[in-house]
């Protein structure tokens, strides 16, 4: 059975300050809710007391302004970022779609990138080579898969990256943003795959500005301010 | 995890030359270029014997370990879009880095096989002991990209000093110089340089024939002590390095 249970989970992370010629601002302020400073390091509060709880079925809508924690939770949650307290337990396979191009190497040919992409992916490479032809079907790029790379279109390198990012049948499966690739056909199509794969996984995480998209995905919402949750309500409630 | 690697390294070979006619056989000019300035423009002045071997085998182990060392203290920093954006372990790049480098040293090998071949160097049963001297240096690899990799990331200043440093190391190893007789600098630099002994487990029993001990020795335990203090680290940082990027 798959669920994501978060209990109380901080991120807390320094940057450190480059040294610069510059004068020093002193518009700076010392210390707000998010960063504190202590010498030339930043202390930043990413995440603090975030705490849910999701099971097989739920489509959570991360919504919250830039900067809120949305794509540090879902680094949290994939397992980039350790918490630096409280506790994440996830059951079931977590895959993610962050940057879809991510991976990707412009002197390569199509067909070579989505064997690299679905490496790195973890993919055995049988199960790549399973589905490099529905990739390439679905991608619509024709001849120019046996192309590198660099031959494409930014639209094309898209359609390309959302074709093998969204080949997988996740069990769970975090994304940040919506993917808008290619042309308006081509994201029609790419609407109804993402429809397909939202009812096949079993919970889905979506980061998102959009609020017709999260309402149409998702059946709850947590909203995020500053790192802390605001209010982790049902989408009817979130929508009125 | 073999697959991600080593699908990565070779793709990383290629994309360094993949524009040009002779693409990575450029590795192989590179150092047969290198050698060939050694051994006709530095010439024999110290007077040692079989010198084109002393250049040839000294410079193709110096070349590998200064390309672990050099591209290691960066290798996280260059990572940073895997690192932060899937979950692939650690292991994956440094192991990229290996094969990568590996790669690369094949290609000044067949340069040092053919300099040896041309300078008549005899193969002798003592070629086994260099092989296995090789060996032990690529073994001791990962280990020295899991050390340099973390300095570069926790220490960001480490990679000017690293890289200066490497560019020195080339004049004060004897790559290219013999230590000579007496208390003469080279003698001291000679004794207190480490990479002295990695460059001598390899190249003299090619040269004499005999088995450098004290330096497979010495090889040996700092390639345990290298092995240990990298598993520390990889241990207890290895989850922080996503912070420091």
């Amino acid at each position: 059975m798959v669920s994501i249970t978060a209990k109380n989970v901080a991120l807390v992370y320094r940057v450190r300050k480059k040294i610069s010629l510059s004068w020093p601002d002193s518009r700076i302020k010392k210390d707000t809710n998010k960063v504190a400073v202590s010498g030339r390091n930043l202390q930043v509060e990413a995440l603090k007391d975030v705490s849910f709880s999701l099971t097989a079925g739920d489509r959570l809508g991360l919504v919250g302004r830039n900067g809120a924690g949305k794509s540090t939770l879902l680094k949290v949650l994939y397992g980039v970022y350790p918490p630096t307290s409280g506790q994440v337990e996830i059951n079931g396979h977590v895959d993610a779609l962050f940057n879809i191009s991510l991976g990707f190497r412009k002197e390569a040919t199509g067909r070579r990138n989505i064997l690299l992409r679905g490496l790195i992916n973890g993919w055995q490479k049988h199960e790549i080579e399973e589905r490099m032809d529905s990739i390439i079907e679905f991608s619509e790029l024709g001849e120019f898969i046996d192309l590198p790379l660099k031959a494409y279109s930014q639209g094309m390198a898209a359609r390309l990256a959302f074709s093998i990012a969204t080949s997988l049948e996740p069990e769970i499966l975090l994304m940040d943003e919506w993917i808008g690739a290619g042309d308006p056909a081509f994201q029609k199509k790419a609407r109804e795959r993402m429809g397909n794969i939202a009812q096949k996984a079993g919970i889905i995480v979506l980061a998102s500005h959009n609020r017709a998209l999260i309402t149409s995905t998702c059946n709850k919402v947590l909203e995020l301010d500053s790192g802390r949750v605001k209010r982790l309500v049902d989408v009817q409630e979130w929508e009125e | 995890m073999r697959r991600v690697w080593f699908a990565l390294a070779t793709e990383d070979i290629g994309d360094q030359h993949r524009r040009t006619t002779i693409g990575p056989a450029w590795l192989l000019f590179n150092y047969l270029a290198f050698a060939g300035v050694f051994i006709f423009v530095f010439q024999r002045g110290a007077g040692i014997p079989s010198y084109e071997t002393y250049i040839a085998v000294g410079l193709f182990v110096w070349l590998y370990m200064s390309d672990v060392i050099s591209g290691s203290i960066s290798l996280f920093v260059r990572e940073e879009g895997l690192i932060k954006g899937t979950k692939l372990p650690l292991s994956v790049y440094v192991m990229r880095m290996v094969s990568q480098s590996v790669i690369r040293a094949t290609y000044a090998f067949l340069g040092c096989a053919l300099i040896l071949m041309m300078s008549g160097a005899v193969p002798s049963s003592a070629w086994i002991l260099s092989a296995l001297a090789l060996l032990l240096i690529v073994v001791i690899a990962p280990a020295v990209i899991i050390l340099f990799a973390f300095l570069g990331a926790f220490f960001p200043d480490s990679q000017f000093i690293v890289t200066n440093l490497m560019r020195i190391g080339m004049f004060i190893t004897p790559v290219f110089w013999a230590p000579g007789t007496g208390d003469s600098i080279r003698h001291v630099i000679y004794a207190w340089n480490p990479f002295t002994y990695f460059l001598e487990i390899v190249r003299l029993p090619i040269l004499t024939g005999e088995f450098p001990l004290f330096a497979f020795v010495f090889c040996s335990v700092v390639g345990v002590l290298c092995w240990i203090f990298a598993l520390v680290i990889l241990g207890s940082f290895g989850k922080k390095v996503v912070f420091y990027l």
